[in-house]
């Protein structure tokens, strides 16, 4: 999947904002919204959210857990586990680069969360690199990989993907010529 | 999705350097079974790779195939490099009219080499179709089979990490150094890597919203300008 799929995916979650236009409830596939007051609180899907907030027509509240004191702890909990920590949010790269991207000044101290974030992505990446280097240099059958965001996924399931394919292939020669000749 | 990858690859593209948005993923030849993909080209050409070849019988009237001798016939006993497909039709299991031996870059010292230490060598020298032509070789009666099987996948697991590394982290530096030195199907895995790093790269600039023009267009209008 292209990053941009991911991102389009991501958009379905809900986030709060703050309107200053009034409107009835919209009723939409996914559900109703509003009605819309101004500065009345009302949660919306993030792709709503981004329209107003690129036409100027509402505020977004960030999702509590994109500020600085909760990403320093997260990303000292993320290098200090071996294992993936459980994420705020499953989407948590594409609504913080969406909201950060489209609403910094919502956010307070943006570009802080911004290198927060990507800190912890960063962090994440090396750890799934060396996961997968284990399970192949062991040729262990299978890994557990919990807590792994679908982003994270995305950007190395091609290569893994090929790589076993053909790791699959020279193994089954190994074994099978192996064995042929113990017999 | 991992089926939307491998559909695509009906198309095989032949971008080497650097990977262009517009071309397919190309999947790793060969993977499935030991026979190989039939409509695979890196397949075909794996095959069309020489082994030196001995002749356990005499062959008669063709004698044209060999160019060192002007017999009519070809001797038994006579040496010849043969293309894999055909040594694999007349070396096979049940009809023995020729013998194959190694080549130079899977025999014992060679293997020797790729065990001590597998990532400084250039495997693209050694064939380009390195595995693939060594799977192949598993094919024939030989007393170095299971050697060379188990050779192969320990090259591969030495080598994968560093293909991994390489292929997600240097993304803008220049890595033709590093390339030439990778089999065909390595080669194929690096950049199916790194088109995932460049996808997610484009994504975090803001960029994969815009509609660009093909690199091809772009290079002709160059070229244009020249005249």
């Amino acid at each position: 999947m292209e990053p941009a799929e991911v991102e389009f995916l991501a958009e379905k979650e809900q986030i709060t904002i703050v309107p200053n236009f009034s409107e009835n409830k919209l009723y939409l596939i996914s559900g109703e919204f509003g009605p819309f007051n101004p500065s009345m609180q009302t949660r919306v899907p993030l792709w709503l959210a981004i329209n107003l907030r690129q036409r100027q027509k509402c505020h977004i509240v960030p999702p509590d857990w994109l500020n600085v004191d909760y990403l320093t702890e997260k990303k000292s909990e993320e290098a200090a586990e071996s294992f993936f920590t459980a994420m705020p949010s499953p989407n948590y790269m594409e609504v913080s680069s969406l909201v950060l991207n489209n609403a910094a000044e919502d956010v307070p101290k943006a570009d802080e969360v911004r290198t927060l974030v990507k800190d912890i992505w960063d962090l994440r990446q090396a750890k799934l690199k060396k996961g997968v280097d284990q399970m192949i240099s062991q040729q262990e059958t299978f890994a557990k990989l919990d807590n792994l965001t679908l982003m994270e996924m995305n950007c190395i399931r091609p290569f893994l993907t090929a790589a076993l394919d053909h790791l699959h292939l020279l193994h089954n020669h190994a074994t099978s010529y192996t064995s042929s000749q113990a017999d | 999705m991992s089926s939307l990858t491998q559909s695509s690859s009906s198309t095989p593209s032949y971008s080497s350097g650097v990977p262009s948005s517009a071309a397919h993923y190309r999947q790793p030849p060969a993977a499935a079974g030991g026979a190989g993909d039939f409509f695979d080209l890196g397949d075909i050409l794996a095959s069309q790779q020489r082994v030196p070849a001995q002749f356990e019988q005499t062959v008669y009237r063709l004698g044209f195939l060999d160019a060192q001798s002007s017999g009519e016939h070809i001797q038994s006993g006579a040496k010849m490099e043969l293309p894999l497909w055909l040594a694999r039709a007349l070396g096979g299991r049940r009809r023995n009219i020729v013998r194959i031996d190694l080549p130079k870059q899977y025999r014992q010292q060679q293997r020797d080499i790729l065990r001590a230490d597998a990532n400084v060598v250039d495997l693209f020298k050694q064939g380009p179709y390195f595995y693939l032509m060594g799977v192949k070789l598993l094919f024939f009666d030989h007393m170095e089979r299971s050697d060379l099987a188990k050779s192969l996948l320990e090259t591969f697991l030495n080598r994968f990490r560093r293909i991994m590394d390489t292929s997600h982290h240097a993304f803008s530096s220049d890595v033709t150094m590093f390339t030439t030195r990778l089999d065909e199907t390595e080669r194929v895995l690096f950049h199916i890597g790194q088109r995932s790093v460049a996808a997610m790269e484009k994504w975090e600039r803001g960029r994969s919203h815009r509609i660009e023009a093909s690199d091809v267009v772009q290079k002709r209008r160059k070229r244009k300008r020249e005249d």
